[in-house]
């Protein structure tokens, strides 16, 4: 089965399953996203492991492998198992975390003891059951396609004619109620969408892995955007194309189980997201620390030139870098950067080994010291901070002050003319 | 110090509320008028929040009951507005000022319906009110605190309801917010609405309100501003006289009694 042959879609088997995939996995993104925004992500795993015993159950009692029987015995374990943590949480002393914590392995283990003893008894072959852990796309038949294609298009459907109430429900549950909304009703509504949308993965997906598919879109989306919206179609996007990925591969190795190259997917999405994403990614971040850091080293730089500047009264003077580190300690090789940077901004001029401030240049340092002076008058003067304690104060303050601060500093202090330590604030 | 009104638009009937057994609102009976600015005033753990909440159907009492416009708290949703504690939601979800404040006309609206055109025109008009229609669009996490109260006090006048309970509107916010917000609530005064506030600073309690509620898990005082900011009665809520009505509280809690018998 080449790349061709699946992604044509000319085998009717394939298309099924493709399109089952995709429906499951875009389905149960869009319901993880208000189970993630809910803050119940971990419910969401319990829920995967607790309809494993259902599953079990189902085919036990009715001895045959149909997708809507095994759903409804998926669903019963899967809700029994919430209100169990629910009952604990209620009327013990545990906390929730502990109390889906063990719910949830009690459930899983006596899943796979129950599929263990099917498993002995020689017909799990036959039934595919053993898929149920770790999941097999190519395992699908039309029947289970069908099954779990109309639950998911329910999902979808539901979401989308309570989407105002869920959002609501997230964001603010007190809220809901005083509007008269009913939230006890709309909280069974959602719970039900999420162990549904945990079943309808347990044939491709697995049960294991399926509470990944649920949250792990929503989680990577978020980083992406902040439209409620938006977040949804992402999720659904990141999980289809992680559904993709899984259903070619189980295709193209039938022995390699497909959930886990779904989580892997969708799991290196959710890396991605996290490191690339604009704003909120940590590249983007460290990028702005980045220049951060170069404008306050730039801005040292220039008032140092500026201060030497003071000294003699020659502010356009050349100097060379030694000088600059006598009268401001810094590394030399950021000293070094630093300049070279300010030249490609217009600030800084060299000439042979010896550098010397331009007029922007000097204007900026100037207005660095003045922010300085200002901060540290203001510090001593306003809030009575002794003078010996100010100046690491300004050292930040000066890289961070608006013009329209700087106005109101100047008002309130009456337009100074020194600083505490008898330096002139200049214009 | 307990002054009754005719007609009160709340009335709040023999109320004992509490947290894990432990009451923190004591037989509580007071009835309040329209057309105020009502303060909720007592020092921390009285049961301000939780008399707020009380009134507004929150959480289940263990005795009395609280009528508002004669009826009870169902059957008037659409004339009671709630603006709770700005801490009590998570302001990382991905929602513009404007969407939220939309979500004070999903009760207007009803399941299923969207969001209409007019609504948007509501929602904005409030913005606007409350001076962030510039900020209609921004993240909500990108607001500052004063701003965030801003929101939710647009939502509520998005409600268009008659009785505003507030849970303290005025914490942790600027004084230009802390003013603009006060404003607010006197042109609603205006308007005859009623305006239930609970608030912390005594300073400010007397220039803000004209009828006051003293609260320290029992009902101190409940009248006009003037007759209940007395020293005395400031004594009586905030000085230490209520220790045995707190022992017995925490009694109750630690050996797990029921706060109320069970009737027959």
């Amino acid at each position: 089965m080449s790349f061709i042959d699946f992604f044509t879609f000319s085998d009717p088997n394939i298309r099924y399953v493709t399109l089952g995939c995709l429906l499951l996995a875009g389905s149960a993104a869009v319901v993880g996203c208000f189970t993630f925004l809910r803050k119940r992500a971990l419910v969401g795993d319990a829920v995967a492991h607790s309809v494993l015993p259902g599953v079990c159950l189902a085919f036990l009692v009715s001895g045959q492998k149909n997708p809507v029987i095994l759903l409804i015995g998926a669903f019963i374990t899967g809700w029994l198992s919430l209100l169990v943590i629910d009952w604990i949480t209620r009327h013990t002393k545990i906390k929730e975390d502990t109390a889906i914590g063990s719910v949830l392995s009690v459930f899983f283990g006596i899943g796979i003891l129950l599929l263990t003893a099917i498993q002995r008894n020689g017909n799990a072959a036959q039934s595919g059951l053993d898929n149920f852990l770790f999941g097999k796309a190519a395992s699908l038949v039309e029947a289970d396609v069908i099954t779990f294609s109309v639950v998911s298009l329910l999902l979808l459907v539901t979401i989308s004619l309570f989407y105002k109430e869920f959002t609501l429900l997230c964001f603010d549950e007190n809220f809901a109620r005083t509007i008269g909304l009913p939230v006890r009703r709309l909280e069974w509504i959602l719970t039900s969408l999420t162990v549904l949308a945990v079943v309808t993965g347990i044939q491709a997906v697995g049960v294991v892995l399926m509470a990944a598919m649920l949250i792990t879109p929503a989680a990577a989306a978020r980083f992406w955007t902040d439209k409620l919206n938006i977040m949804l179609l992402l999720a659904a996007a990141f999980g289809c194309l992680a559904a993709l990925t899984g259903a070619y591969l189980s295709y193209l190795a039938p022995s390699m189980p497909t959930g886990p190259w779904m989580v892997m997917v969708i799991s290196l999405i959710a890396v991605g997201s996290f490191l690339l994403a604009p704003k909120k990614g940590i590249i983007a971040r460290m990028q702005r620390q980045r220049i951060i850091q170069h404008r306050m080293r730039d801005e040292n730089i220039l008032k140092a030139l500026f201060q030497l500047g003071e000294k003699n009264q020659s502010y356009f003077q050349e100097r060379t870098e030694e000088s600059v580190l006598l009268h401001r300690k810094m590394n030399p090789k950021e000293l070094r950067q630093g300049l070279f940077r300010l030249k490609n901004d217009g600030y800084t001029e060299r000439k042979g080994n010896q550098w010397a401030l331009t007029r922007e240049g000097k204007e900026r340092g100037q207005r660095v010291t003045r922010l300085h002076r200002l901060w540290e008058l203001y510090l001593s003067q306003v809030l009575h901070i002794a003078p010996d304690h100010v100046h690491e104060d300004a050292e930040s303050m000066e890289h961070v002050l608006t013009p329209e601060l700087e106005a109101r500093l100047r008002e309130q202090l009456d337009n100074p003319q020194f600083d505490p330590h008898q330096s002139e604030i200049p214009k | 110090m307990i002054i009754h009104t005719q007609n009160p638009v709340i009335e709040v009937h023999d109320l004992t509320a509490s947290y894990d057994r432990r009451p923190v609102l004591w037989n509580v009976d007071l009835t309040l008028p329209e057309g105020s600015l009502i303060g909720i005033i007592g020092p921390n753990g009285a049961g301000k929040s939780t008399l707020l909440k009380a009134i507004m159907g929150l959480i289940p009492v263990n005795s009395g009951y609280v009528h508002l416009f004669g009826k009870t708290i169902d059957e008037v949703r659409s004339k009671v507005s709630y603006v709770p504690q700005r801490e009590s939601v998570d302001w990382d979800f991905p929602a513009s000022a404007l969407d939220v404040v939309l979500m004070g006309r999903y009760g207007k609206l009803g399941l299923f319906r969207r969001v209409r055109p007019s609504d948007r025109e509501v929602a904005l008009s409030c913005l606007q009110k409350v001076g962030m229609e510039a900020f209609a669009n921004r993240q909500i996490s990108q607001l500052s605190g004063g701003q965030q109260q801003r929101v939710f006090l647009a939502r509520a006048l998005a409600q268009d309801a008659q009785l505003y309970c507030l849970d303290e509107p005025f914490a942790g916010v600027d004084i230009a917010t802390e003013n603009t917000i006060m404003e607010i609530l006197r042109t609603m005064r205006k308007e005859g609405k009623t305006v239930l506030v609970v608030h912390h600073d005594l300073q400010s309690a007397a220039e803000y309100f004209d009828w006051v509620i003293l609260l320290n898990v029992r009902l101190v005082a409940c009248g006009p501003v003037e007759q209940v900011l007395t020293p005395e009665l400031l004594q009586e809520t905030y000085g230490g006289k209520l220790t045995i009505l707190a022992k017995a509280g925490e009694l109750l809690q630690k050996e797990q009694y029921p706060v109320r018998e069970k009737k027959k």
